[in-house]
């Protein structure tokens, strides 16, 4: 009996070619736009994740404390964590090492070509911090920072603006007319969070930059420092060892503020990620409006459909047809309609977002998510919206609708 | 009135049948005042009366779309008045052919869909449908017509399809509500000699008609007017001066 009144409505989609078409146009456009948006949203919060891969999930950053003037909070303070202060931590129980960077801008010279870099004074155990790791050469050692050697480590991106085809390994670069020696080249990173070059980086040791490129007042002091942690759930002990440690060191006494601040990386993940997690919903629920809107199209279209048939339905009564028989006739029809145009809109949006991830070489994920929505949208939308039609068709009184012009 | 004493194997019976419309705010109107009458196998009646006179609304109970007010009418034996909607359904699909005056063919099905389509609601399956929407084609003389759409013939032929339909399930009584009304006379005449034809290879037939030419053909008649029946009777006695 299923394949028979399937069959019926297959036979009523294909009389009104257009007006079926035009329907499901719309509940394949509301399909498409949702599908398009998972996989957009997949894709942001993808794109979040091997970001703070590349940058390691179990960091301890420490930066400078926020000043206070009037009971008014405001921005970052002066620099307070000494390079020192950094060096001690790093015995903390579950610290697996420590560093920090103090940062600055330099416009990198070679040879005729010159290229505006941003330059990190730091230590050797950065490149585990910032799971950089090397390509060529080396990196500096722990005497060259003590030394202050002119040794610099330069990103992809120099390499290639400044150095083209040759090897830098060896060569001396100049940064505001001081002359450095390459020592080593980073592998490449690729972009980060907002879309800034990663690998448009100079390492050099921290007292390097301070004598030769950003004298300070204070010179031993850090813009930013990391602890890395051994393990991820043992973040929050470690921090709470950073602060007394560096309290003791400040000589801070109890109630008055910290003079540094000390930040989790995995709770900026977190608040990332929620971020993305949140707009990749929005963007669904923006899309799945046209699903409303199509649906209301077939509810509309099964609406006329019933009226138009009146006649139909008073004499497929007459002949005999049961009340059921006929309303499953006409949801049939709706959920054939909502179940092709869903598939079909399916693909289109799988199809999309293959094309939008070439065109922005992102890899966009092929989801289960589009199937599952779009076999729920089917149904659901199907059953919505050929309903309230199908049982007006079913509640004809076949004598009124025999008699209907 | 005809075989009174046959009540057992009577086709159809009706005992005191009313039907009253109820209107919101207490009013009624009586449309069918006990009306009886039984029609047996092989008799060709015809129901006459004028617009208004309740012969509709007789004629949809006696297709089973509608129920008497009270009295009782009997299908092949068995009381309609306490049936629910799907027993009504699974009656009219397996014990009456319709017949109606603008034929309600499905215009964009073939012919042969059109003529077996009663038999979907019998869960019988597509080939027999096909095979036997052809022999009941052959019956009214249109073999070969079975793939055309009803757009694509006259209106005679509309008809005769409708016929086809009514007769496909075999039906013990075929219900004709003003079967000629959209048809011309020479055309009309056509249609009730295949009502006649019919009629003769055994088949009942009650039909519906304000046409005295139409109602010639039937052998028995029924008179309604303002909701009862006035004559019932041999047709050709009604025009010798029994009008009352």
């Amino acid at each position: 009996m299923i394949g028979q009144i399937l069959k019926e409505a297959w036979i009523s989609m294909t009389a009104y070619k257009m007006r079926t078409f035009l329907t499901m146009l719309g509940i394949m456009i509301g399909v498409a736009a949702v599908v398009l948006m998972v996989a957009a949203g997949q894709t942001v919060q993808n794109e979040i994740t091997k970001t703070f891969d590349s940058m390691g999930t179990n960091l301890i950053i420490i930066g400078p404390g926020e000043t206070v003037s009037g009971g008014v909070r405001g921005g970052r303070g002066r620099p307070s964590v000494s390079f020192d202060d950094v060096e001690s931590l790093r015995s903390l129980k579950d610290v697996e090492t420590a560093s920090y960077i103090v940062n600055t801008a330099v416009q990198a010279v070679y040879g005729s070509n010159n290229y505006g870099v941003s330059v990190a004074g730091t230590t050797p155990e950065y490149l585990a911090i910032g799971n950089w790791e090397i390509e060529d050469g080396t990196m500096f050692t722990d005497r060259d920072l003590k030394s202050g050697k002119p040794y610099i480590v330069i990103g992809q991106t120099v390499v290639n603006e400044l150095f083209g085809m040759q090897d830098p390994i060896g060569k001396t670069m100049r940064l505001r007319g001081q002359p450095f020696t390459v020592i080593g080249t980073l592998k490449e990173k690729g972009d980060g969070l907002m879309g800034d070059d990663q690998d448009n980086i100079i390492l050099t040791p921290a007292t390097t930059l301070r004598q030769r490129l950003r004298g300070s007042p204070r010179p031993n002091y850090t813009d930013v420092a990391f602890v890395k942690v051994t393990e991820e759930d043992k973040m929050e002990s470690v921090a709470n060892r950073i602060e007394y440690q560096l309290r003791a060191r400040h000589r801070l006494k109890d109630g008055t503020d910290n003079d540094f601040t000390v930040r989790l990386m995995t709770e900026m993940v977190e608040k990332v990620r929620s971020v993305g997690l949140i707009l990749s919903l929005l963007l669904a629920a923006i899309a799945s409006i046209s699903l409303i809107v199509g649906s209301i199209g077939i509810m509309n279209m099964m609406l006329v459909s019933v009226t138009e048939r009146t006649r139909e339905i008073g004499t497929r009564k007459a002949l005999g047809a049961p009340n059921k028989w006929i309303m499953f006739q006409f949801l049939s029809e709706s959920i054939l309609i909502s179940f092709m145009g869903s598939f079909i809109g399916m693909i289109i949006g799988v199809v999309l977002s293959q094309i939008g991830g070439t065109i922005f070489e992102k890899d966009v994920p092929i989801s289960i998510w589009s199937v599952i929505i779009s076999i729920s949208v089917a149904v659901i939308v199907g059953v919505a919206s050929g309903l309230m039609p199908a049982i007006k068709a079913m509640k004809l009184d076949p004598i009124e609708a025999l008699r209907y012009q | 009135m005809p075989q009174k004493k046959e009540n057992k194997n009577a086709v159809i019976e009706l005992k005191d049948v009313c039907k009253t419309y109820f209107m919101p705010g207490g009013m009624s109107q009586s449309v069918l005042k006990n009306i009886s009458f039984a029609v047996y196998p092989g008799e060709f009646v015809s129901i006459m009366g004028h617009s208004g006179s309740g012969k509709s609304t007789l004629m949809n109970i006696l297709g089973c779309l509608d129920r008497p007010t009270s009295g009782v009418y009997k299908l092949a034996g068995q009381a309609v008045s306490d049936k629910t909607d799907t027993e009504l359904a699974r009656i009219r699909g397996k014990e009456i052919g319709f017949v109606f005056q603008n034929f309600n063919l499905l215009m964009k099905r073939s012919i042969a869909d059109n003529v077996s389509m009663p038999l979907i609601y019998q869960g019988i399956g597509e080939k027999e449908r096909h095979e036997r929407a052809i022999q009941m084609l052959h019956q009214v003389q249109l073999d070969g017509y079975e793939n055309r759409l009803p757009t694509q013939i006259s209106g005679g032929m509309q008809q005769r399809v409708a016929i086809a339909r009514a007769l496909i399930n075999h039906p013990k009584i075929i219900f004709a509500d003003e079967p000629t009304g959209n048809l011309d006379s020479k055309t009309s005449d056509e249609i009730m000699d295949v009502f006649t034809e019919l009629n003769k290879k055994g088949i009942t037939i009650v039909l519906v008609t304000h046409e005295d030419d139409v109602a010639d053909y039937a052998k028995r008649m029924i008179k309604i007017d303002d909701g009862r029946k006035v004559y019932d009777g041999l047709r050709s006695n009604y025009n010798k001066g029994s009008k009352k």
